[in-house]
């Protein structure tokens, strides 16, 4: 290990404790509990080499380019459909499609406006994609703010080594959102609030990105417009709003009437043209699992070029050649129910009994179109300080795509790490870690 | 991009109750070490005022249990952990307002009070770091609060628990007048939310040849004013 490294794990304690200070937690429900957690920061980062980095940024950009434009085509023309690219069943029957947001064109024809692609390294040097988030993709503040410490505490190693800038992800985040809201009004992010696991997150966006923190009831839509109250019956007109609601609670006038954390009408807004919302509603139906399988494709048919970015080797028991593999290889394959997120739904054969495997392939043949299964990619691991000790550990990154009139790969990204030796599960909320990602500079 | 200068009703009261709560924090503390003080060769009857003030008359038998539950009992509102957490609770909400760097004063307040009940730390000593990181928040708050209206209602809550407790301690006419004045500092052109009637209310009482602290009847008229003196 350099001395450079060695500065930061012996720092490592230090950080932790100004990431306490500066209240840098993650919420989780368990038993209808609601916990705070601090989120455990390894100080040994991720560093991803100049070459590497560009041959991803271009992949990056390429892969959420498609699927914007996938986006755009589903809710529109559905060419993909019409040409047979994509079955129709795996568009209309995802529980992410939106039949509202048929005909609605947002600004640019961005859908996708902040995109968290998972990738992994494998054993063979090369980066999969494992999975799209297109929804309301989390996690970039962590790295951010982790960045910003190490920084402060280890000004020495930052001296010695040419690391890309990550700091800058808010002027990122505020440039689209400008580029969005196109001075119609103010830009707000929209929380559900406090008990939301993700909390700290859009405060510390909201503060960074200088943008105004919204709570359900903030904001109110007349005339199809939407607007900020404040006291004294003060309006001010929102002409963005980054909102970290799901797309089921976000209008309960049009989706699930019992939310309280919407604003009543707001699709009328969206659909005048009168709001951006970041990120646009029916993203969930380029996100599904099973879509995923599909992007390589959607990369070739709508940009004409040969997919930068590869995905893990994947199955849909849909098909019928892929269910018979499926069935027959079950268990050295992971299995994902794709109307999961944040790690549950996925299960590893080799874990399951006898019983288990059977009462997952009997799943399997009622519902083909509810699960993928993918070949276990045999991930690099990482090393992480245990105690005192350097340990290997699975680790993933999520990589943050802004865009706006231009399309963008934030120069760092989200390393989450499984504290677990065994588990190839990193998220968060299974009790993992996470690093700071170091994009070299030459 | 601006940031809006327009504060919703919740931020508002939000923002009001971050005031009340963390200058609770800090008087709660500076009470509890003159208390203390009498506690160490004094008899009952010298601090056990002290205990009324605060409220505490009856919530605990021995001195040794009204020191650790004045400090960390978190189920009674009238100790330092509650104020605290209640100052946390809101704080948490202003981040994009305070700014973290204000926050973290009351983060690490909070974290070391949860320290010191852990090791049921007696001894006040071992919160001093709190009236430090207090008094640190205030001028971190003033710096990087750039709305104006919004740091005028922290403040007035800020201000009003000054005035109530120099009330409910029973301080001199001229200290609670002082305190008055310096709350009225935070009266605002533009949404008013002082409630002209009370302070005109407040105006009539808080005549020197009026001031009779020592009478309950008096002194409960003046804290009733006080608490509804703000439209919140």
């Amino acid at each position: 290990m350099n001395i450079g490294i060695k500065d930061l794990t012996d720092s490592r304690d230090t950080v932790n404790k100004w990431l306490s200070r500066y209240g840098v937690r993650f919420g989780v429900y368990k038993n209808n509990t609601f916990n705070e957690q601090l989120f455990p920061f390894d100080s040994v980062p991720r560093i991803i080499s100049k070459s590497d980095w560009d041959y991803l940024e271009k992949g990056l950009c390429q892969r959420v380019e498609a699927l914007n434009k996938f986006l755009w085509d589903i809710y529109h023309e559905k060419n993909i459909i019409k040409d047979g690219i994509v079955p129709e069943e795996f568009v209309y029957s995802s529980k992410g499609y939106t039949p509202e947001c048929e005909g609605i064109s947002p600004m640019g024809g961005v859908y996708a406006h902040i995109a968290g692609i998972d990738l992994v390294e494998g054993k063979d040097n090369k980066w999969y994609v494992l999975e799209d988030n297109l929804r309301i993709p989390s996690g970039a503040s962590y790295p951010m703010i982790a960045r910003q410490i190490t920084r402060r505490v280890s000004p020495s190693t930052f001296a010695a080594y040419a690391v890309a800038e990550n700091r800058d992800y808010a002027d990122l985040l505020r440039q689209m959102m400008d580029d969005m809201n196109d001075g119609r009004g103010i830009a707000v992010i929209l929380t559900p609030g406090r008990y939301n696991s993700a909390y700290f997150e859009h405060s510390y966006l909201a503060e960074k990105v200088g943008a105004t923190l919204a709570y359900p009831g903030d904001l109110t839509v007349e005339n199809n417009n939407v607007y900020y109250t404040g006291i004294g019956q003060e309006r001010t007109r929102v002409g963005c709003i980054y909102r970290r609601v799901s797309d089921e609670y976000l209008d309960p006038l049009v989706f699930e009437a019992s939310s309280l954390l919407g604003i009543p009408n707001v699709m009328q807004a969206y659909k005048a043209g009168n709001v951006a919302l970041i990120n646009a509603i029916g993203n969930g139906v380029a996100d599904d699992k099973g879509i995923y399988y599909f992007v390589p494709k959607m990369v070739e048919y709508y940009l004409g070029e040969k997919p930068i970015l590869q995905n893990a080797p994947t199955y849909l028991p849909y098909f019928k050649d892929d269910y018979n593999y499926v069935l027959s290889n079950i268990s050295k394959l992971v299995i994902k129910d794709v109307s999961e997120a944040g790690g549950y739904g996925v299960v590893f054969g080799k874990d399951l009994s006898e019983e288990k495997l059977t009462e997952l392939k009997n799943l399997i043949i009622e519902q083909p179109r509810r699960w993928i299964a993918q070949e276990v990619i045999d991930f690099k691991d990482l090393e992480i300080l245990e105690g005192d000790e350097l340990v290997w550990r699975k680790a993933d990154l999520r990589a943050f795509v802004v865009s706006g009139k231009e399309t963008k790969v934030w120069r760092s990204g989200l390393t989450r790490f499984s504290r677990n030796p065994t588990s190839f599960v990193v998220n968060s909320s299974q009790g993992g870690g996470f690093k700071d990602t170091w994009v070299m500079e030459e | 991009m601006v940031r809006s200068t327009v504060i919703s009703p919740t931020k508002a009261n939000t923002l009001f109750w971050l005031g009340r709560y963390e200058e609770r924090v800090y008087l709660t503390l500076h009470q509890l070490r003159k208390c203390y003080d009498k506690m160490i060769d004094g008899a009952p009857e010298d601090y056990q005022t002290f205990w009324s003030k605060l409220d505490a008359m009856g919530m605990y038998q021995t001195n040794d249990e009204f020191t650790l539950g004045m400090m960390y009992d978190k189920t009674y509102p009238c100790s330092v952990i509650a104020a605290q957490t209640k100052a946390m609770d809101n704080a948490i909400l202003l981040r994009e307002d305070i700014m973290s760097e204000s926050l973290s004063y009351i983060e690490m307040s909070v974290a070391l009070m949860n320290e010191c009940k852990e090791k049921s730390e007696k001894n006040v000593i071992c919160l001093q770091p709190i009236i430090d990181w207090s008094l640190a928040f205030w001028g971190a708050a003033e710096q990087y609060l750039q709305n104006h209206n919004a740091l005028n209602i922290m403040m007035t809550g800020r201000n009003i628990e000054n005035l109530d407790m120099q009330v409910r301690f029973g301080y001199s006419y001229e200290r609670v007048q002082l305190a008055f004045d310096s709350l009225k500092r935070y009266r605002q052109q533009k949404h008013d939310f002082f409630d002209t009637e009370v302070v005109g209310e407040l105006e009539s009482m808080l005549k020197k040849e009026l001031f009779d602290i020592n009478n309950i009847a008096y002194k409960n008229r003046l804290l009733t004013s006080i608490n509804k003196l703000a439209k919140v």
